[in-house]
């Protein structure tokens, strides 16, 4: 067996790894590291006052502290009732559109495009793309420039506050911003082409659900007091929790979610795949131009969003200045409300973003902060998982670090909110009882011998359960008893992990042994046996983060033949371990 | 790759990146950066990056990780001169606000249960000279562009960089705006470092101390005057605290020594 290891993921923001462990044709584990140590920035909010809070929270990510502060600035009007004036939403709009095109430039140009004409870095691409290069960089420099003429700074500007802005901008600042967007547009709409013609791998490609906030009036947007999915259903941003489903991970101090027990990604290309028919102008022309059913399964048409996006936000910025040149500087109306709760969402770069608050006498009882890249992080993980499943089966083994990283940077993580690294691995021959035991270790294992009767070696799984239970191996069910005493089985075996027992084919020689990790059966959907969703329907992610298929590589497959010697061995040494 | 140019290296522990950011937000000068230096390892900038002896290290964050001290470590015993970029890397910023060792874990326990990390064990977050000899410290919350620029372009020759060693209120002056403190709202400005060019008065609000403690400044005098105004000491040394974390205890603790 053998391991991938991108030990620092380059060029992303933060830190952080992906590892992927491989056994023969199958790849059995892949894991996105976060090397970034745990902070607890919501306990240490716990006792300020809401400004403070906004104060502080930026500083959980630099590239989206503007999201940041926004998110926490609506939660926290929310919670006490702060009535917001429109000359205000419109600067806080500016300023977060200056945040996207600051973030999108960043990554499009200057971090993603380098691999695709095989440069290590921007400077070096620079040499022979110096038009791209010096493109990305002005429009960066345009991004900062409205962050920092809004929010006071490039980074943690202090500006915006509670109620409004501490200082308005002058008429010339503004118009010198929309003079400058508008002087952009050829480039911009150049970006977009670019980056919607790239010649994206086909792999992985695998279709997933997308969240976003639902911009009011049927607008496109970056804030809204809905979430949006791709299937159509909507969650008012009070209910957040229905969406993100936050658990843990023992690999990462990150958490983690899920939706209806499957990943879900957020970001530009969940925005463009969930609003794309509402962007107007040239926008719009463009997404009918580019926008096709790939879009919807392939992770690397991110950057392709993010362009989308650019364009988006340089159309948008003229209006919003043409609009706030027309409002007088307001003063700022305070709140004597000094308790309540409340949830801020916003749309960073990289995602949706959820602050939630409780407040009590002016100070901070509870927070929860819930970040984009802790939301894709799963969907990050699966997309690697399929990248390197599809390329080890065609023999491509060499690319698989590659794509691995393209994979994760296209999602654009903000790893300081979350992840830097991809490692590959083989997998020793003992791998199996490694694991095994760590789990067993947390709780009483579950067994379930799969398989079917009259076929050779593809009984393995029913005959290796009934040798277990009788050496002795408590809690052993055979596949056609779980379907006769459903309600018994969950009654006893709630919370614990499952191990099913099968024939896999995972192209080593017979009687090798592996385990696999039930979650990346579901993501390729090659789920052999009715049983596997009949069980796993009623896991809770939890339960399926700790469920395994423990397989024996199979001789023949015939009807009405013994099992053959290998696998035979392998039952034995299996019964061994586990008696 | 010439023999002569300085060999650099960026490093990030953990905090919000934005010092790295920063720097990469130099943008025209950054590419001089490039030129005028071999930028060995830069993760944010970089794939191809070499792990080798270097001349001066950056290096942003707290200590906050066993990975974190880990690669501090490494850093340090491969290079000449040793820089802390941010309030994070200077005085451990704002994840270290817990002073004692048990309300950290307590908290910990809080968000992360029983859970046992396979790959790396969290530590109490700490100022990187808490573990490493450091020889030069660019404070801010980021780090500002002139005094990075400045002080970068005199480390490639070789010097010191040189910071101000007056608090914000003296840029404050410079920049002609009207004490906030006079309209007596807590403004830390009188015992925060400078070299913010005083950002948050400039647009009507009270400094933050986002760039940790004024070591040159008449700190006790300073705080006094703070105190006759009203506000309440406790009260002053959480604003610090929330940037500053566990070092600006040790500042007030000296400040307790000077004469009042």
């Amino acid at each position: 067996m053998k391991k991938i290891t991108i030990e620092h993921l380059a060029r992303v923001e933060g830190a952080g790894g992906i590892i992927a462990t491989i056994d023969g044709k199958a790849v059995t584990d892949v894991k996105l590291y976060i090397n970034e140590g745990p902070r607890l920035v919501e306990r240490l909010t716990l006792g300020k006052t809401p400004e403070e809070d906004i104060n502080l929270v930026p500083r959980i990510c630099a590239i989206c502290s503007i999201s940041h502060k926004y998110a926490a600035i609506r939660a926290h009007e929310k919670a006490l009732q702060v009535k917001v004036l429109p000359k205000v939403t419109l600067l806080r709009e500016l300023m977060h559109l200056g945040e996207m095109i600051e973030s999108h430039s960043l990554h499009v140009y200057l971090l993603a495009l380098p691999d695709y004409v095989g440069f290590p870095n921007a400077m070096a691409m620079a040499a022979k793309f110096g038009f791209e290069a010096k493109i990305g960089l002005e429009m960066k420099q345009f991004g900062n420039h409205i962050m920092k003429t809004v929010s006071g700074r490039f980074i943690h500007g202090e500006n915006p506050i509670i109620g409004g802005f501490g200082k308005w901008p002058s008429q010339e600042d503004l118009i010198w911003i929309k003079n400058r967007a508008i002087q952009f547009m050829p480039f911009v709409l150049k970006t977009v082409k670019l980056f919607s013609e790239l010649n994206y791998p086909d792999c992985p490609e695998s279709e997933t659900q997308f969240a976003c906030l639902n911009p009011a009036q049927n607008q496109f947007g970056f804030v809204g007091e809905e979430i949006i999915l791709s299937s159509g259903e909507k969650i008012d941003v009070q209910d957040y929790k229905h969406l993100t489903n936050e658990f843990l991970v023992s690999h990462s101090f990150c958490k983690r979610s899920q939706y209806k027990g499957k990943p879900y990604s957020v970001g530009a290309l969940a925005r463009i795949n969930n609003l794309g028919e509402r962007l107007p102008g040239e926008a719009g022309n463009m997404y009918r131009k580019y926008f096709n059913s790939r879009w919807k399964k392939n992770p690397l048409f991110n950057n392709a969003a993010q362009a989308l996006e650019l364009l988006y936000s340089f159309e948008r910025i003229p209006e919003v200045v043409d609009l706030l040149k027309k409002l007088p500087d307001p003063e700022i109306v305070l709140s004597a409300k000094k308790d309540g709760k409340g949830t801020g969402a916003v749309e960073a770069p990289r995602g949706a973003l959820f602050h939630y608050y409780e407040i009590s006498k002016g100070l901070i009882t509870r927070t929860d902060i819930i970040t984009p890249t802790a939301q894709n992080a799963e969907d990050i993980e699966r997309y690697c998982y399929l990248a390197a499943q599809k390329l080890l089966e065609s023999g491509e083994e060499e690319k698989i670090k590659d794509r691995m990283d393209l994979v994760v940077r296209s999602f654009d993580p903000c790893l300081s909110c979350s992840v830097h690294m991809v490692q590959i691995k083989k997998a020793s021959p003992e791998d199996w009882k490694l694991k095994l035991s760590a789990l067993k270790k947390t709780k009483e294992l579950v067994f379930i011998g799969v398989g079917t009767p009259s076929f050779s070696d593809d009984r393995i799984g029913l005959e290796l359960a009934s040798r277990l239970r009788k050496s002795g191996v408590k809690s052993v069910w055979l596949e056609p008893e779980i379907e006769e005493k459903k309600d018994v089985f969950w009654q006893e075996n709630s919370g614990r992990p499952i191990i099913f027992l099968d024939a896999l084919d995972f192209g080593q020689s017979p009687g090798k042994i592996t385990l696999r990790p039930l979650k990346h059966l579901f993501w390729t959907s090659t789920l052999s046996h009715r049983i596997f969703p009949l069980v796993s329907s009623e896991l809770d992610s939890h339960q399926l983060m700790n469920s395994f298929i423990l397989g024996i590589q199979p001789g023949s497959i015939k009807e009405g033949e013994e099992i053959s010697e290998p696998v035979f061995q392998a039952i034995k040494t299996i019964i061994e371990y586990l008696r | 790759m010439s023999d002569n140019k300085l060999k650099i290296g960026i490093y990030e522990l953990t905090g919000c990146a934005g010092d790295a950011l920063l720097i990469i937000d130099c943008e025209e000068e950054l590419i001089n950066i490039f030129k005028a230096a071999d930028i060995e390892s830069f993760l944010m900038a970089k794939s191809d990056n070499n792990e080798v002896k270097l001349d001066l290290a950056l290096i942003e964050g707290s200590v906050t990780s066993e990975k974190d001290k880990e690669l501090l470590l490494d850093v340090r015993q491969r290079s000449q001169v040793v820089v802390a970029i941010g309030i994070c890397a200077c005085f451990g910023g704002m994840q270290a606000k817990y002073l004692d060792p048990k309300e950290w874990q307590e908290n910990l326990k809080k968000i992360y249960g029983d859970l046992e990390m396979i790959n790396n064990i969290p530590l109490q977050s700490k100022s990187i000279d808490a573990y490493v000899k450091v020889d030069y410290y660019l404070p801010g919350c980021p780090i500002g562009k002139e005094q990075f620029l400045s002080a970068f372009t005199r480390m490639l020759a070789g010097n010191p960089p040189e910071l101000f060693r007056f608090p914000v209120c003296m840029e404050c002056k410079w920049k002609e705006n009207d004490c906030l403190l006079n309209k007596n709202r807590l403004c830390l400005g009188p015992l925060t470092a400078a070299g913010c060019g005083a950002v948050c008065i400039n647009h009507n609000l009270p400094c933050l101390g986002c760039w940790g403690p004024a070591e040159e400044a008449n700190r006790a005098s300073e705080f006094q005057l703070l105190l006759e105004k009203g506000f309440d000491q406790e009260h002053i040394k959480q604003k610090m605290a929330n940037f500053s974390g566990s070092k600006i205890f040790e500042f007030f603790a000296r400040l307790k020594g000077e004469k009042r």
